[in-house]
């Protein structure tokens, strides 16, 4: 646990505890009788003796109060302790034995759900009658699935661990192995659950004694002091303010507690602030500045990308430089990491809000021949840019596709998105794209959901919107790495396909396929750790690397078509770690004293090729 | 779609069966005789002829499967009953509470949903703002506050204190429509005011999820306006989780308005069940749980419904 989970913790745990042990200490403390009547002094404001006044009866608000917190909390705690032990214990054994056992403990105890908890909980009262432990009979009763549920679930996703299974199949008692993996498992989420347990019995409680159903009279609650002050509250207002103020802030405490527990112990949660649309909404970059050799397509100069603020950020993309000329293809491979997709991303301004450009440009020239910096360009200008002149296709189709449109609306969207048309002429469009990239009876699929259509077709949807408008530029990053080698085979073919259709369109391809470079792309720009490596044409690179990531690269490619660049021994450095001098020195066969010392700059060889290898004449 | 529905709504009559049987049971299995616990309050010893009788009243001498098939039976043609004091017939004098207490939870969430959803929104855009900052912790507050509690409060500044509005109480629709919706005001935004906090976190959240899902970022890469990528592709996708934690929490108000009824004089179903349990009329609480507990199976089964419809991928789960 980290201190920033302590300290969150911290506050409501402190308070939370305060208010049990102020509860628990409430026989030791010097406190009027709570139940002592002093009918002459009722409804006296507060005074010396009485440092809250006294009630209806006369009695003393503030050991009311106080004592009032003994019975609620041991209501709650008590209820909430039984549930958990109880619904737990069924939710175990029904993960385990599943079947007729199942049924019995955690399908029954699911069928509690079917009620309304108040209603529920007054169905006990009627046949128990009021009172303390009919309270915590009823609560019990209503919290229980819950936990069951819970403990139901880890029990059957440890069942099928890995270990488990095999020490089951050495003979193990297998009861044994999973009450030991499962509760430790089941601990986190079953503490959330207790703490949310707790605050939901205690507003529970209250409430029914405010109805005069739960705790008897004229024992002390907090629902019943609202309850008797809320019938003089025209002449003695002051007294409904202790208990509203005790109960609420109890509760208001105890929903931190469970809010800050859920966050310490489920960090999935955590992940809020990541996401582009904010950077999107808000983002208005400087101006243009102008820009000098303007490329015939796209270039990109010295490009710097850094993940985080300040003296803390970290350099994911350092000084990259690439270019596309209309009708030409390039290739960006690398390992995860490399940075090769946040280059894609910042190509058509989409980086995560997290991610800044810190240098360089980027230099578009449009349709109508003016040329911009794309990193400085304000987001309006961006928007009718992308989809329309810019494109992008992203790794995962499925994901891509938002799951409640019908596919050909989505094709349709990016066209209506720059075209003024009507929607009966996008959708025509649309399905003659959809049949364009090849799918198979396009007027019926287009009507169709995502998840009705295969992950190819899904992809050549994706494809069929991307090219919607003929963009000058196409960007696909990974696009074939979700789908099996026969689609991706098919889906290779469509971009290659596409790209001759449409003459002058540029492509670029973010991939880690080596094998897919060679199929596709007329030139190749190898990246590591966030810089360029090796620049040149797919056939010289790959056939004579001058630099010895690259010639690791090609020597890894096995025989299949599936390469997965995992086999150059070494790992990657992480971003916060970087090796001093050249990157790849702590993996490279070749690295010498003079490496580390200072980085290599990316050095050009003629023929369009380039290296940052300072020894690129040794590379075999 | 239609297959689904039919599939769905199988299940849930299934489940009013199940429920129904579920109360049946209740009273007949758990341990003590009813008529017994009935008569024995205030400690004394019930005399054991009274007991004979109130068996015999209740039907509680004949075989369990003769008691069950009768009850059922009354079920089917709408009888829940008799209430054991005056003899009153339980169907008759719920068909007129009901529909009350009905309106005050769909007051109450259309506010909460006119409220909520916006604001969780915007603080979902603006994540992290101070806004979002002010409004998550608004929130928090107004979800931990007991109904009850808020309830006696309102009832103390707005009608004991500013004198704004009476202290409680219901008029008909029919007789004053103005002062009906002006007395329906204070109990639904009551019930409201909890209601809303929950809509706001659940709309926030899951609006920040959606807003990191790759669709949203091809949507930008298409170009297409802000405002769009949040209307057609946010906020549908976002809904679906809201609507069934909303339909969850409308659920659990069926009985808990009970509260906000009590303190606003509002003669709902609760009145009736509150003077049920302290009186101990079997049947009487029996009906309208059992009636409360179907119009929550119904309440699931149209959120089922609602949830295919939002998303295409449920009908064919
Ligand atoms: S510069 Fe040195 S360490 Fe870096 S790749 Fe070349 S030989 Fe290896």
């Amino acid at each position: 646990m980290e201190r920033r989970d302590l300290h969150r913790l911290a506050v409501p745990l402190a308070v939370v505890g305060g208010i049990v042990a102020l509860a628990a200490a409430a026989p030791l403390l010097p406190l009027a009788d709570p139940v002592h009547i002093e009918v002459s002094a009722r409804l006296t404001p507060p005074s010396e003796g009485h440092w809250l006044g006294q009630d209806e009866y006369g009695r003393d608000v503030l050991s009311r109060a106080i004592w009032g917190a003994r019975a609620s909390l041991a209501v709650s705690f008590l209820a909430a302790a039984i549930a958990g032990i109880a619904g737990t214990a069924l939710g175990l054994l029904g993960g385990y034995f599943r079947g007729v056992v199942e049924i019995l403990t955690v399908r029954s105890a699911e069928a509690v759900l079917c009620f309304p908890p108040l209603l529920l909980a007054l169905l006990v009262v009627t046949l128990l009658g009021p009172g303390a432990g009919t309270l915590i009979v009823a609560l019990s009763i209503l919290y229980a699935p819950s936990y069951a549920r819970v403990a139901y679930a880890e029990t059957l996703a440890a069942r099928n661990l890995d270990y488990v299974v095999a020490q089951e199949a050495l003979g193990a008692r297998s009861g044994r192995i999973l009450l030991r993996t499962v509760l430790p498992n089941v601990a986190p989420p079953l503490l959330v659950q207790f703490s949310l347990t707790v605050a939901s019995a205690m507003v529970l409680e209250s409430g029914l004694s405010f109805l005069g159903l739960g705790v008897v009279p004229p024992e002390p609650s907090w629902g019943l002091m609202i309850r008797g002050a809320r019938s003089t509250m025209d002449q003695a207002p002051w007294l409904l303010l202790w208990p509203c103020l005790a109960l609420t802030g109890t509760i208001v405490a105890l929903n931190m507690l469970c809010d800050a527990l859920r966050d310490v112990l489920d960090p999935r949660g955590r992940t809020v602030s990541a996401n582009p649309f904010r950077a999107f909404v808000s983002g208005l970059l400087p101006a243009t500045e102008p820009a000098p050799a303007p490329p015939a397509l796209l270039r990109v100069d010295g490009l710097h990308l850094a993940i985080g603020h300040g003296p803390g950020a970290l350099p994911a993309v350092r000084d990259v430089s690439l270019a596309v000329a209309p009708g030409e293809t390039l290739a960006v491979v690398g390992e995860s990491g490399s940075g090769k997709t946040l280059t894609g991303l910042a190509i058509l301004g989409l980086l995560p809000p997290v991610v800044r450009v810190t240098g360089g440009r980027i230099l578009y020239t449009g349709r109508d021949g003016t040329t911009v910096d794309l990193a400085r360009l304000g987001e309006p200008a961006l928007r009718r840019l992308r989809g329309d002149e810019l494109s992008m296709v992203f790794q995962d189709p499925s994901a891509s596709l938002n799951p409640v449109h019908r596919v050909g609306d989505q094709v349709a969207e990016t066209i209506r998105a720059h075209r003024d048309l009507s929607a009966a002429e996008a959708r025509r469009r649309a399905v003659a794209l959809l049949d364009r990239v090849g799918l198979p009876d396009a007027a019926r699929r287009a009507r169709a959901y995502p998840h009705e259509l295969s992950g190819g077709q899904r992809q050549r949807a994706v494809i069929a919107a991307a090219i919607a408008n003929g963009p000058r530029l196409l960007i696909a990053d990974e696009p074939t790495t979700a789908l099996d080698v026969t689609i991706q085979a098919q889906i290779l073919e469509l971009m290659a396909g596409l790209k001759a259709q449409a003459g002058g369109m540029g492509l670029i391809f973010v991939t880690h396929n080596l094998a897919v470079v060679s199929e596709i792309a007329d030139r190749v720009v190898v990246m590591y750790v966030g810089e360029v490596v090796e620049e040149g044409p797919v056939a010289e690179v790959f056939g004579s690397p001058r630099h010895p990531y690259t010639a690791a690269l090609v020597a890894s490619v096995p025989e299949g078509d599936d390469d997965r660049l995992s086999a150059i021994p070494g790992v990657v450095p992480p971003l916060h770690d970087l090796p001093a001098g050249c990157r790849f020195a702590p993996r490279c066969g070749l690295a010498e004293p003079a490496c580390t010392a200072g980085a290599p700059a990316l050095e050009s060889l003629g023929g369009g090729r380039s290296t940052r290898c300072r020894r690129w004449r040794e590379v075999a | 779609m239609l297959g689904y529905a039919v599939r769905r709504s199988v299940v849930a009559l299934g489940l009013v069966w199940v429920v129904a049987t579920l109360v049946f049971l209740v009273i007949h299995l758990i341990p003590g005789d009813p008529a017994e616990l009935l008569l024995s309050q205030g400690g004394f010893a019930p005399d054991p002829a009274a007991v004979a009788e109130l068996r015999t009243q209740l039907g509680l001498d004949r075989p369990l499967p003769v008691q069950y098939g009768s009850y059922i039976g009354g079920l089917l043609h709408g009888d829940l009953g008799h209430s054991l004091l005056d003899e009153h017939p339980v169907a008759e004098e719920i068909a007129l509470r009901l529909p009350r207490t009905l309106e005050l939870i769909a007051a109450a969430a259309l506010l909460a949903v006119v409220f909520g959803l916006p604001l969780g929104t915007l603080a979902a855009l603006r994540a992290g703002g101070p806004a979002d900052r002010a409004l998550s912790v608004l929130a928090g507050v107004s979800m931990s506050v007991p109904v009850f509690v808020v309830g006696t409060l309102v009832v103390l500044v707005f009608a004991q204190k500013l004198r704004w509005v009476s202290a409680g109480g219901f008029t008909p629709f029919s007789r004053d429509p103005l002062e009906h919706l002006a007395l329906l005001a204070m109990p639904a935004a009551t019930i409201a005011l909890g209601l809303a906090a929950v809509v706001f976190r659940m709309t926030r959240s899951s609006i920040l999820e959606v807003l990191g899902r790759d669709y949203v970022r091809t949507a930008m890469a298409k170009g297409v306006a802000p405002l769009r990528i949040v209307v057609h592709h946010v906020i549908r996708n976002a809904l679906i989780p809201v609507v069934t934690v909303l339909a969850l929490h409308l659920g659990t108000l069926l009985g808990g308005t009970v509260l906000v009824e009590y303190v606003f004089n509002w003669p709902g179903l609760s009145g009736y069940l509150v003077n049920a349990v302290e009186a101990r009329d079997y049947p009487e609480v029996m009906g309208i749980v059992l009636v409360i507990s179907v119009l929550f199976v119904l309440l699931n089964l149209a959120v089922d419904l609602l949830y295919a419809l939002l998303d295409p991928r449920v009908r064919h789960a």
